[in-house]
């Protein structure tokens, strides 16, 4: 198993569009181990497929504070959905950013598990948060651009100033 | 996904609770005593003494902090960056006031950056601190040439104090930014101070005696109360002996009614009902429940009993029942520019227009208040303050509106004498800055 690089906001990789996953294979074994061994070590309650460089629709969740419940959705697609509300969220591929974005309540979820047999989800809180951030990376789109423009602007030049003073 | 870590939330890290106690402070303008508790909570001891340590020192030299943290700085930072700005401070006030290894103290500091959220300004606080070590002297020169610096205190104070002291003034600010001591009232109901001496000296704790005032005691080191011999029975209690002096001077006699009009957190009610535990009647107002609260506890912890209001005293149609008293104590609310060495966060938190709202409350609460003293009765009138618009100049006003008062004349050897009452300087005689004018109704 590897700790394998996450992909930073504003990189363009992480804007990319994946694409569905058909092989189930030796391969997306070891890509599913290591993406939540990336995800624990970051550490982070989900990550997907893009933000490790992989174009595939893939995303690994584990919302539990002891890493007992890790979940894999492979090409997820949301049924439906219901009600809204506003979550803080963080995202590894922008690291020290919290803000709060509005997304639904309550989702059902169609995806494949790790062998390739289908199976649905009914989510809520956190995990219905969480799917929904994951789902948009499989599209190209981070939680950021949820903010309001003026509070986008902010966040850039706050992440400019941080890679000056990285450098 | 990513959830904000927990750490950042909340910390163990003290400089990181400092910073963002320091910060509530200036933003929510809220003092020290109303913030440190929350912020204290469940800490380790050593923890919790670093936090304070760091939160008065910073409040205390924040002006000459300020213009160090200025010049060392390119740019000033944003004001999302406040935490940062005040963990500079606090970086800088380890360095230059406190015994801490400065290699400790920098980077001590520059990790809280982190463990604030704030990973970008390790570098800066770094660098900040860095400079400083190298700077030390040319910078400490510096501020000796600027008044506020050299003083920490706001310019509007300095001017005031020095209009109203001129040859006082630095005297005044000195005592302002020294570190108070911890002063006892000897409970004289229950034992003598000499006898406490006795008590303290064989617990190990060395004190002397404070001449002007017969129930005080000063410790030469500060320490937690609950090791006083005989704090928890009441025996003793912690108070400055500047405010010592009120029970004495309203000296009840047995069978009187008498009010605290602004009792809280009721050291001065304590007092008199252990001067005079056969009073017909103690009426202690104050118009903070949370602060009523804690005059009952220290009537629990003293064994005295004193009827407790709620109310604005300055409203006596909302507790009073018409009968007159006999005394009266206005422990009035004021600039507390007496108490700035108890207080640091005075200099940052009061403003020049706060001086003047004050000065009129005062007014109107001994206006409401002088109707309820019965001819022939006494209003001592008190404050922690050393401007003259709060002390003498409201007393000349007072007199000037109400023909009936005379002035009851102060017999003493502490402060100084005024055109009406008398007035203790910050640090006079090692007390904290006061003012006492006796008001009696003519029969």
């Amino acid at each position: 198993m590897a700790i394998l690089h996450i992909l930073h906001y504003p990189d363009e990789r992480l804007r990319r569009k994946a694409v569905p996953v058909t092989s189930f294979g030796p391969p997306l074994q070891r890509l599913i181990s290591d993406m939540l061994e990336t995800m624990y070590d970051a550490p982070g309650v989900g990550l997907a497929a893009p933000q490790v460089d992989v174009d595939q629709r893939l995303l690994v969740i584990d919302i539990s504070e002891d890493r007992s419940r890790p979940l894999c959705l492979i090409n997820p697609e949301i049924l439906e959905c219901s009600d809204s509300e506003q979550m803080e969220e963080g995202c590894l591929s922008v690291p020290g950013v919290y803000e709060k974005v509005e997304r639904a309540a309550w989702v059902r979820v169609r995806a494949q598990d790790r062998d390739g047999t289908s199976f649905e989800l009914e989510a809520d809180g956190l995990l219905a948060v969480c799917i929904q951030h994951e789902i948009d990376h499989l599209e190209g789109k981070l939680f950021v651009d949820y903010l309001s423009s003026l509070k986008r602007k902010r966040l850039d030049k706050r992440l400019d100033k941080m890679r000056r003073h990285n450098m | 996904m990513g959830r904000r870590p927990s750490g950042v939330a909340t910390s163990d890290d003290p400089r990181v609770i400092a910073a963002r106690c320091l910060v509530e402070l200036t933003t929510e303008h809220r003092s020290l005593s109303q913030l440190l508790p929350a912020y204290l909570a469940g800490l380790e001891p050593t923890t919790r003494a670093l936090v304070q340590e760091l939160c008065f020192g910073v409040a205390r030299w924040h002006s000459r902090l300020e213009y160090l943290a200025t010049q060392l700085l390119e740019r000033p930072l944003r004001g999302r960056d406040a935490d940062v700005q005040m963990l500079i401070l606090i970086g800088i006030y380890q360095l230059i006031y406190m015994r801490i290894a400065a290699h400790a103290a920098v980077d001590q500091t520059v990790a809280a950056a982190g463990h604030l959220g704030k990973g970008w300004a390790r570098g800066l606080v770094n660098a900040v601190l860095r400079n400083l070590q190298r700077r030390r002297e040319e910078l400490l020169a510096g501020a000796e040439q600027d008044a506020v610096a050299r003083w920490a205190h706001p310019a509007w104070w300095l001017t005031r104090l020095q209009q109203a002291w001129p040859a006082d003034w630095t005297t005044i600010l000195e005592a302002n930014n020294s570190r108070p001591p911890m002063t006892l009232r000897i409970n004289m109901a229950r034992t003598t101070r000499q006898l406490y001496l006795q008590r303290l000296l064989q617990a190990g704790i060395a004190a002397d005696e404070v001449a002007a005032v017969p129930s005080a005691l000063t410790l030469h080191q500060p320490m937690d109360v609950a090791r006083l011999p005989g704090f928890a029975e009441g025996d003793v209690s912690v108070q400055d002996a500047a405010a010592q002096l009120a029970a004495p001077l309203l000296a009840p006699l047995p069978g009187e009614r008498v009010l605290d009009a602004c009792a809280a957190p009721g050291g001065k009610t304590c007092h008199v009902l252990e001067c005079q535990p056969a009073l017909a009647a103690l009426l202690a107002l104050d118009h903070d429940p949370q602060r009523l609260h804690r005059i009952s506890e220290n009537l629990q912890r003293t064994g005295v009993r004193a009827d407790l209001v709620c109310a604005d005293a300055a409203v006596p149609a909302t507790w009073w029942d018409g009968v007159p008293f006999d005394r009266i104590l206005l422990d009035a609310p004021c600039s507390a520019s007496g108490i700035i060495r108890r207080h640091p966060d005075i200099k940052l938190l009061r403003q020049p227009a706060d001086i003047s709202a004050l000065v009129i409350q005062q007014r109107l609460i001994l206006d409401a208040l002088w109707g309820a003293l019965r001819p022939g009765g006494l209003l001592l009138y008190v404050t922690c303050s050393i401007l003259p618009e709060e002390n003498t100049e409201q007393m000349i006003a007072f007199m000037a509106r109400h023909p009936e008062a005379t002035e009851g004349g102060i017999d003493a050897s502490w402060g100084r004498p005024m055109a009406v009452g008398r007035q203790i300087l910050s640090g006079d005689q090692g007390m904290d800055g006061f003012y006492y004018a006796a008001l009696r109704k003519r029969p």
